[in-house]
Formats: structure tokens, C-alpha cells, sequence
């Protein structure tokens, strides 16, 4: 009971209540998500009450630095449902307009969501060597779960400190006693003596010295003669400790031996034809294609990394956050951005250490004889788990958008070659369903 | 909760162990009288908790409450993660310390707080939940309850949720101007018709009147043809109470309404309960708000509760508080508690000075020079600096501490003490003097505002008008406490709408600059209707009223004598929000086991008019259209009803339309 377990709750509902994947897929918002976290929107119904229309009811304002003039607009009020309509018969609850609130999962559920609902049965193949952690709580680390805290370790050097920073104050205040001394000459002194005091710490304790005292000695030599200095641990062991000086630069976390093991990593190279011709519909398309896909293939792999290449009659690489919205005027040529990704993943992705995925979207429009005399040959030449081509194409096909059809004559049903069209958001899952489902077993 | 944490809690706990002592002796002196108040120190996520919970640590399982936490702790995030204050209504009183604020915002927050808890305490809405809230007592019992039957196997966890939400789309129609009473005791007030017979016994009338009055035709009139009798007696409010009391589940299985089980009934009481103990705060937003953001300034600001270095950071967060836009209930609230005070203290000096010799309302503005009188009604500099005049200070003086100006002058109380908190020399009577608002800067224009008819209005109410040789005696015989006097009345016994209806004048909306909007047909939009005060304090009204939501109540419980339900929508000229409407109306049958139904009157425009607003640049004409809808459980009908049968739910002199007639 308590609000760990009302949050749980809320997870459960929100898990049942969210909006089905294919369908969110399709057709919901995707974004308000990031790469690292999926955001399905749940159907919260708020409990209604007997409330007055939004409309009818109207409202009062207060002027920002004067009275506005009868019949100017103001914005619309807070309250006011987005829907607007009198909602006469059958609203479904927790439509749009309303606050959304979401359930979110991290990739490896949507891709276990998404292997569920769609039947995939796509298996990671481990490839890198990288280190693991498995194995005894042996080493140590300077940070960590608070429960890895090594305690014993923390309390000792916290104690050493204070021995360190430990003097006798009586002491000091003695040789504030001695004729002609004030704060400075003591100071001065005490670094000598290598007592660990501060300068302001003795300026407020010469400020409790009566006056009648400031001469109890003549000298410091006669003071230190008759004085005797208590050591840290002697007053320790009398006094006892009030305090122990943590400091979180003594922290250590108990952390376990490494052990070694294969890494199941991949690389996605999204390729997207930016052309004059790709206008937005296909340009929502490939969007709403692609992030699934990555979405997917994060969840899937332990270490995922995307390469995002641009292209018309030329190829760039562009990070993710500019993906999706760039245009660009210029004919298209596909075999630029394959050129591109060759040699991107040559240099940086060995297909001895990495699972590749090489997906490109456009409208299936490609200079003559491209796809035949170039394209092919450099899909062919790059290893990789899986290569596909998504077309879309919201109008069916245009006349000489032939790209996809050529590749789908070429490779026929060879293994590791997808080819899916979309024409509007009803074919997305299909597509994807067809991409993920094409990678053979033994690549 | 780690070492380090509870160390860290403990520091900041010792360190604001001064503020909060001391903010409670100010507070006191300031004449305010607030529940006892435990601070506790929590840390952001406790702080999260605790905001999702309304200011408890302990309420009934539900995920919602989860849901909440889960909003709550995105929205800080995204805001930078400050809380200022959480305080719940209790004796004592519960206040939250977030850890990571300052010190300036900790003393913000509890100066803000001691306001609160003297709201809380000296309210009268506060009272009709009893005199003694056992907040947080109440609330963990009710948790554990309902914890109890989640945990019993034969229940189904998410029945239990199911059925808290659909009470609690009726948390809100319940009778917040009536004591609160157990649903029993409820039931024992409100006489049903078939009670009627028992009740003529009681009556113990004689034959003949029975005979006469309460003949066969009568009994058989009001019990409505051959079986059922037509009750409650008078409309229902609560509707919550009525379902408690006669409310059936619906049972999907059989088909059939049945007795609620043991946990439904109780679930409804518990949430009925905490509905009439939440209430107050939701009726007296404005007011308490306000109270607090007024009791704060003057103990932060004015009297340097916030250290020189702390009043920036100070000052910036009040300027947030009050500075958000659109209707804000903080600021409306301190607005309206300044002008209580100044009115009051106006009228105060008006009375005065009319009873000058020589002074008349006629000519009050040629012989007053009121820059003179606001000269004359500064402090004393006795009581503006009295550490600055020590020696002075007159022990006899009403507006000086005896008791601590003894302490200091006999070295009890070291000198420093009073230098940082002046006003521990002060009476009431000082400090009222030290902070007199007519003689702020803000302020200091409002004397001068004052109408000739409210000059009037005053004169006539003078019975001795020639008491003053001059203006300055009149002036010194000035009572500078009346302002402070008249906001302790006002705070004990008004809520949020009346406390509008009397404070919010014409004067105080021109100053403000507020206006009203209506949504227009022509543009679609929603546009500024009107600056008119009357017209803004009807609108502000109605959003104050009831919660600001429409009067429901329970008709009939025995409709088309079948048991079932009609409840009746008082219409006062703005419709439903039909859409929510209909859903609630499904939970209600959950509630109720059988048909329901809801009588309200609707708008409707003809597409044609609209047209011929649009031509004319005018707002269409809406008809007003009786209409019954009933939900049988499975799907809604609609009926339009004769006007004849909504003569009793339509509005009559109420019209909160604020449109001008010549629109545009």
C-alpha cells in the first residue's frame, strides 16, 4: 500500500488502456517519443461530472496593463474541451483535444509488443566481444547503487579526516592568553605547530577571551611549559566523536569482476530520398515506417546505432533530428547514398563486429538506368543482415517509378533483400511486417 | 531514509527552528490565531507524493493517485522542481518543507502557512465538518479500510476502482452549506413519502383534521396514482447521501439492481465524507489564498521576516504567485483582502473627518486637504522605528509590549533580539499604526477616491457631526485597527461567493482591468463582451458558485413509478456540457441499480439565424428547449419537454449572458 503501489497500478491500467501498437503505428502521434522511449498514448477517461458547457458559460479576464475593448478575441480559455463540439451523440472519452496521458515503454518492450502482436521472430546475433558485469563484488568504483556503498571504507577515511582536522581547542585558546599575542601572532604560531586551526576559527575565539586573562603568560615557551597539549585520539577516547565528516569524495562502490562476452550490436543505416518529388504525404510515410523500425531493432539489440543518409542526385549524412524533415529540390540518385553508406560502414561498422540493417525509403523514382547499373551492384557488395526498400507512394504507381520493381525483379525472393510498398498509413504495419519477417536465419 | 539524508533533514530542520518559532509569535501579533502547525522536512520525491495525495502521506489505494504522481513529477521536472507550500487542514496542522528550497522560499512558505492554518481554524465553512477535523486520521483509517477490501480475495481490486470513480464524479453534488452528517443521520432528517403515514401519527393530529386536511384524495395525490409515492419532498442535493441511502448496484449478470455489497456502501460513506471535508477549501479558494498571500507580505516584506539578501529571491517568488495569468485565485484573493482593508480604514477616516466642524460631504473635497491627512495619519515614529527610540517607549502606551520592553530594559532579552524582530515590542494596536495601509505608497491614492456618494452614504449614517475643533484631532482619534478588525470579521463567516459578492465593486473591477468573454457564434471564437462591472461580478459569480458548476439535484426516486431515478438540472441560463453530462449520467446508473434520468433545458440555434447574425454582425437568438435524457442502462432517448414541464427547473431573473446587444 502507498504510492509505489498506486503507481504500479497506474502502469497496469495504463498498459491495458494504451493504444493498440498497430494502431498507433498507423496512425497515432509518434512525436512525442524519443528513440529510447516510446510513448503510447493511453485512453484515460478523467471522471466526468455535470459541468456547464465550455461555451455557454464564457469567463472573466484581467487586462494585462489596461481594459481590452469590447468585441477584441481572447485566446481560448483553459478549460474549454479542444473538441468544441456539442457532443451530442456518442463521443467516444478520451479523444483528441483531451490531455493525453502515455504509457511508455522502452524499446525492448516494443519489440516484444511488436513480435507479439505481428508474430516476428527476429533473432539478435551476437558479434562484438565486450565486457559484462557478472561476477563477484571484488572491485571498486567511485560511483554506484547506493546499495554497492562501501560503508566500512567510507566511515573509516571519514574518521581519519576528523582526526586530521581534530585540535585541541583549549589549547589554542591558551596561547591567546599570552602577553602581547592576538589572532594573527597565534596563527602564525599554530602553523608552525602544525595545528590544523583557521584563521577565523581563532578570531572568534579570541573574541570569548576576558580581558583579565589576555596576560596569563608571559611568553608562548612558559604557556607550552605548563600547558599540556591533548592528543586527537586522547580527547576522542574521552569526549567520544559527535560527528564524522562524510565526504563524498571517500565514497567507494563495491563493484563485480569483469567477465567477457559477445555484444549483440547493430547498426541501421536509414536512407531517405529528399528529392523534389518526395512531398510530404511520402515524406510521413517514410516516418512513420521507419521509426518503428528503429524503435524495434533498439529493443532487439543490446547496442544500437543509426546512420541517417539524405539524398537526391547526391548523398549526405544528417543526424536523426533532421531526418525526416529535410527537403530538397534536384533529381534523385539513388546509388549516391549507397555509395555513402559503403563507405561508412567499411570504415566504422566491420561486419565482423556489427549486425547491419540498410533500409532506404523513396518514391521509386531514380535516374535511368541507376538502379540496374548501380544500385544493385552496391546492395550486393554490402554485407548485411538485411536490406530493404520501402516505397511510398501515396497514389499508386507513378509511370517510370520503377525502383522498386526492378530490385523486386532482381533479387526475386533471395534472402536478405525486402521490398514493401505503402500507400497510405493502413500499409504501414504490413510493411514493416514484411521488412522484419525477410531476414534469413543463417545470414 | 539514508544516514546522510536524516542528517541533512535534522540540519535543516535546526535551522528553521527560529523562523517557525518566531513567524508564530508575529503571526500572533498580528492578531491572527492559527491551529498549532508541525513542520516536516521532506525531500523532492516526498514532496511529489504528497502534492499527488492533496497534502496527506496517507489516502485510499487507487491508481489514479498514481497517475498523479507520475503527471505531477514530469510537471516539476519540466518547472525546475520548486513547491512552495502544501499545509492541510488539521489540528495541529500539517506543513511540508521541500529540503532543496532556500531559506528565504522556507520562510516564505511558512509565514504563507501560519495564514492558512489561521483560516483553517477561525473559517466558519471550516466548522461544517465538526469542530475537530482529525484530518489525516480520518484519511488513514479510510486507506486502510479500503486497502482491507482490496486485499480480501473474494472482491476484484479493480471493481473497488471502478466503483471509486464513479462516486467520485459526484464529489462535487453533494449540500456544502449544511453541516456535514453521516449518511444514517442523513437519512433520519429527510423525510420519504412512505414515511408520511408514520409522520401524521406523529403529528398527532385530531380525526377531523386528518380527515379534512389529509384526506384519502390528498394521501392519493401525493403518492401519486395507485403505488409509489414521489420523494424526497424537495429536491436533493446531496446526491451522494440519497444514493447511500437508497441506491442500488447494477447487477450485470442478472440484469437486476441489488443491494449494494457491505464495501460499496461503505466505499460511497468514506468518499461522501471526504468530499464534506474537502469542501471548505474548495469553497473559500479566493478568500484563503488571498489571506495567506496578505499575511505573508506583511510579515516577509513588511516586516523583514526575509533578511535584505533573502527579500530578492523573496520577491520574485511572490511576483510569480501573483503574477500568473488568467483568473488567479491568489491574486484576486490579496487583492480583494487589500481593498477590505483600505475600505474599511477609508470609511474610518471619512467618519472622522466629517465630524469636523465646518466639514460637510458637499464640501469635503474643497475644505479637506487629504495630503495633509494622509501626513497626519503616517505612523508615530514610535512605533515606525521603536528600537530606534528605546528609550522613549512609554510601558503605559496601549500599542507597546510592556512585557518585553521590561525584558529589554532589564536585560532579559538581549538587545540584538529586538533589533532583528522590532515587533516584539508592539501590541496589535502598534503594529496596526506601523503598517496602516492608507499611508502606503500602493495605497496611497484610495483616500482620495473616495465618492461623493459614498461621502454621502456616510454622513447620513453620523449621528454626532460636530465633534472636531481641526482636522488633525480628528485625525489622531482615528482607530488605525479597524482595517485589520473588519478582515478578521470578514474571514470568520464569509466563503468565496459572498465575499465576491460583497468586496468585488465596481470600483475594484475598474482598477483591476477585468472584463468578461463569451463565445460568439459569428467568429467562432471566444471575444472580450464586456468591461462593465456589474457584468464581471455576475460571470466571476457563477464560476465561485457551487463549485462553479451547475445545481444538480435529486427529483424523484421513484420516476414513472418505477424506481427510477430523475434528477432535475436548476437551470440558470447556461447549459450543460451535454457530452460529460451523459457519462455522468451512466455512472449514476452504476449507483443507483436502475434507469436514470436528468430534466435540463437546452440551447439550441437554428443554422438559419446564425446566418443572419453573421449578415448582421449580431449574435443569434438561442431557443430554450426542456429536454428529459434517460439512460436505461444500455442507451440514451431523448425527449423535448412542453415548457409547462420545466417551469420549475428554468431560470427566471438569472441571465449570465454579458453580450451587449448591439454586438459589435
Amino acid at each position: 500500500m502507498g504510492l509505489e503501489d498506486d503507481l504500479e497500478r497506474y502502469r497496469e491500467v495504463g498498459e491495458k488502456r494504451r493504444q493498440d501498437l498497430t494502431e498507433f503505428i498507423q496512425y497515432g502521434d509518434l512525436g512525442d517519443s524519443r528513440p529510447d522511449e516510446v510513448k503510447v498514448p493511453i485512453k484515460i477517461v478523467d471522471p466526468p461530472e455535470f459541468v456547464y458547457d465550455p461555451r455557454d458559460i464564457g469567463g472573466v479576464g484581467q487586462g494585462d496593463g489596461g481594459t481590452p475593448d469590447v468585441g477584441d478575441p481572447v485566446g481560448e480559455p483553459e478549460e474549454a474541451a479542444g473538441d468544441g463540439d456539442d457532443g451530442d451523440d456518442g463521443d467516444e472519452p478520451g479523444e483528441e483535444g483531451a490531455d493525453h496521458e502515455y504509457y511508455e515503454m522502452d524499446p525492448e518492450e516494443f519489440a516484444r509488443e511488436l513480435d507479439e502482436e505481428l508474430g516476428l521472430d527476429l533473432d539478435p546475433k551476437g558479434k562484438e566481444v565486450i565486457e559484462e558485469t557478472e561476477g563477484d563484488f571484488t572491485d571498486i568504483t567511485r560511483s554506484g547503487p547506493a546499495s554497492t556503498l562501501d560503508f566500512e571504507r567510507l566511515f573509516k577515511e571519514g574518521l581519519k579526516r576528523k582526526l586530521a582536522m581534530d585540535f585541541d581547542e583549549e589549547y589554542i585558546k591558551e596561547a591567546l592568553r599570552v602577553e602581547g599575542w592576538g589572532p594573527e601572532a597565534v596563527f602564525e604560531w599554530a602553523r608552525g605547530e602544525h595545528i590544523p586551526v583557521s584563521r577565523a576559527w581563532i578570531d572568534d575565539a579570541d573574541g570569548s577571551i576576558p580581558d583579565g586573562e589576555r596576560s596569563r603568560w608571559v611568553s608562548i615557551e612558559e604557556m607550552e611549559a605548563n600547558v599540556d597539549r591533548e592528543a586527537t585520539a586522547a580527547r576522542i577516547r574521552r569526549e567520544g566523536i559527535e560527528e564524522i565528516p562524510f565526504r563524498r569524495s571517500d565514497e567507494r562502490y563495491r563493484y563485480p569482476e569483469i567477465v567477457e562476452e559477445r555484444e549483440k550490436n547493430v547498426v541501421v543505416v536509414n536512407i531517405r530520398d529528399v528529392s523534389g518529388s518526395m512531398r510530404e504525404s511520402k515524406r510521413e510515410l517514410v516516418e512513420r515506417t521507419f521509426t518503428p523500425l528503429d524503435w524495434y531493432l533498439t529493443g532487439k539489440y543490446d547496442n544500437a546505432e543509426f546512420v541517417y543518409i539524405a539524398h537526391d542526385a547526391d548523398a549526405w549524412e544528417v543526424d536523426r533530428g533532421d531526418f525526416f524533415g529535410i527537403r530538397s529540390g534536384g533529381g534523385t540518385r539513388i546509388s549516391s547514398a549507397y555509395e555513402l553508406a559503403a563507405e561508412i560502414l567499411d570504415e566504422e561498422y566491420p561486419w565482423s563486429e556489427w549486425n547491419r540493417y540498410v533500409f532506404a525509403a523513396g518514391d521509386s523514382e531514380n535516374s535511368s538506368n541507376d538502379t540496374e547499373q548501380r544500385v544493385i551492384p552496391l546492395m550486393e557488395g554490402i554485407d548485411a543482415n538485411l536490406h530493404a526498400y520501402v516505397e511510398t507512394q501515396p497514389s499508386g504507381n507513378a509511370i517510370n517509378a520503377t525502383h522498386a520493381e526492378e530490385l523486386e525483379r532482381h533479387f526475386g525472393d533471395d534472402s536478405n533483400v525486402a521490398v514493401a510498398y505503402v500507400q497510405g498509413a493502413d500499409d504501414v504495419v504490413d510493411a514493416i511486417y514484411t521488412v522484419l519477417s525477410t531476414e534469413d536465419d543463417d545470414t | 531514509m539514508s544516514m546522510d539524508d536524516r542528517i541533512h533533514k535534522q540540519r535543516i530542520a535546526d535551522s528553521l527552528e527560529e523562523p517557525t518559532r518566531e513567524a508564530n509569535r508575529l503571526a500572533r501579533k498580528l492578531g491572527l490565531d492559527p491551529f498549532p502547525v508541525n513542520y516536516w522536512i521532506v525531500d523532492y520525491d516526498e514532496m511529489n507524493e504528497l502534492i499527488a495525495y492533496g497534502g496527506f502521506q496517507r489516502r485510499y489505494p487507487h491508481w489514479r493517485w498514481g497517475m498523479q504522481y507520475d503527471r505531477q513529477r514530469k510537471q516539476r521536472q519540466f518547472l525546475g522542481g520548486k513547491a512552495f507550500e502544501i499545509v492541510n487542514n488539521d489540528d495541529p496542522s500539517n506543513a511540508f518543507l521541500q529540503e532543496s528550497n532556500d531559506l528565504a522560499d522556507q520562510k516564505a512558505v511558512i509565514t504563507h502557512v501560519e495564514a492558512h492554518a489561521d483560516f483553517f481554524r477561525n473559517n466558519e465553512w471550516f466548522r461544517m465538518f465538526g469542530t475537530d477535523p482529525e484530518a489525516a486520521a480520518m484519511l488513514e483509517r479510510h486507506a486502510e479500510t479500503v486497502a482491507e477490501y482490496m486485499a480480501d480475495p473474494e472482491i476484484d481490486r479493480e471493481e473497488i476502482e471502478e466503483w471509486i470513480d464513479h462516486v467520485l464524479c459526484l464529489e462535487d453534488n453533494i449540500d456544502q452549506h449544511r453541516p456535514f452528517s453521516t449518511s444514517g443521520e442523513w437519512e433520519e432528517d429527510s423525510p420519504t413519502g412512505e414515511d408520511i403515514d408514520e409522520q401524521l401519527e406523529e403529528l398527532d393530529l385530531s380525526s377531523e383534521v386528518k380527515r379534512e386536511v389529509f384526506d384519502d384524495e390528498w394521501l392519493e395525490q401525493i403518492s401519486e396514482d395507485e403505488d409509489g409515492p414521489t420523494f424526497p419532498e424537495s429536491p436533493e442535493r446531496d446526491l451522494l447521501a440519497f444514493l447511500t441511502t437508497h441506491g442500488k448496484a447494477y447487477d450485470g449478470d442478472s440484469g437486476k439492481a441489488v443491494e449494494y455489497e457491505e464495501w460499496q456502501r461503505e466505499t460511497l460513506e468514506l468518499l461522501r465524507k471526504e468530499a464534506y471535508y474537502f469542501a471548505p477549501q474548495k469553497m473559500t479558494k479566493v478568500m484563503n489564498e488571498g489571506w495567506a498571500a496578505y499575511w505573508e507580505s506583511k510579515m516577509m516584506a513588511d516586516e523583514n521576516f526575509a533578511t535584505e539578501d533573502e527579500f530578492v529571491s523573496y520577491a520574485d517568488h511572490m511576483a510569480q504567485v501573483l503574477g500568473s495569468p488568467g483568473l488567479n485565485p491568489y491574486k484576486l484573493g490579496f487583492e480583494l483582502w487589500q481593498y477590505v482593508e483600505n475600505r474599511r480604514n477609508r470609511r474610518a477616516v471619512i467618519e472622522h473627518l466629517l465630524r469636523v466642524e465646518g466639514v460637510t460631504w458637499r464640501n469635503f473635497n474643497d475644505t479637506v486637504d487629504l495630503d495633509a491627512v494622509l501626513e497626519e495619519l503616517e505612523p508615530d515614529p514610535v512605533v515606525d522605528d521603536p528600537v530606534g527610540h528605546l528609550e522613549e517607549l512609554d510601558p503605559e502606551d496601549p500599542r507597546i509590549d510592556r512585557e518585553i520592553l521590561s525584558g529589554v530594559r532589564d536585560g532579559e532579552l538581549d538587545h540584538e533580539t529586538v533589533e532583528t524582530y522590532p515587533w516584539k515590542l508592539l501590541t496589535y494596536q502598534g503594529l496596526a499604526e506601523r503598517h496602516y495601509s492608507l499611508v502606503k505608497r500602493e495605497h496611497r491614492g484610495f483616500l482620495g477616491s473616495v465618492s461623493q456618494n459614498e461621502l454621502e452614504r456616510t454622513a447620513r449614517y453620523l449621528f454626532e457631526t460636530d465633534r472636531y475643533g481641526s482636522i488633525e484631532a480628528a485625525v489622531a482619534d482615528v482607530d488605525r485597527t479597524a482595517g485589520w478588525d473588519r478582515m478578521f470579521e470578514v474571514r470568520e463567516s464569509h466563503n468565496d461567493v459572498t465575499f465576491l459578492d460583497a468586496f468585488l465593486t465596481d470600483e475594484f473591477v475598474e482598477d483591476n482591468d477585468y472584463f468578461t468573454y463569451e463565445y460568439t457564434h459569428t467568429t467562432d471564437d471566444f471575444r472580450v463582451t464586456s468591461t462593465d462591472a456589474a457584468d464581471v461580478k455576475k460571470k466571476l459569480m457563477l464560476q465561485f458558485t457551487n463549485f462553479g458548476k451547475p445545481t444538480i439535484a435529486v427529483e424523484d426516486g421513484n420516476f414513472r413509478n418505477r424506481n427510477e431515478l430523475l434528477l432535475i438540472h436548476q437551470y440558470n441560463g447556461v447549459e450543460l456540457d451535454f457530452r460529460e453530462a451523459k457519462q455522468t449520467l451512466e455512472r449514476v446508473f452504476e449507483l443507483w441499480g436502475r434507469p436514470v434520468a436528468l430534466k435540463t433545458i437546452r440551447k439550441e440555434f437554428d443554422e438559419h439565424d446564425i446566418e443572419v447574425a453573421r449578415r448582421r454582425d449580431r449574435e443569434p437568438e438561442p431557443t430554450e428547449q426542456g429536454t428529459l435524457i434517460r439512460f436505461d442502462g444500455e442507451s440514451f432517448e431523448r425527449e423535448d419537454l412542453p415548457d409547462e414541464s420545466v417551469a420549475d427547473i428554468a431560470a427566471t431573473d438569472l441571465d449570465y449572458d454579458t453580450k451587449p446587444d448591439e454586438w459589435l
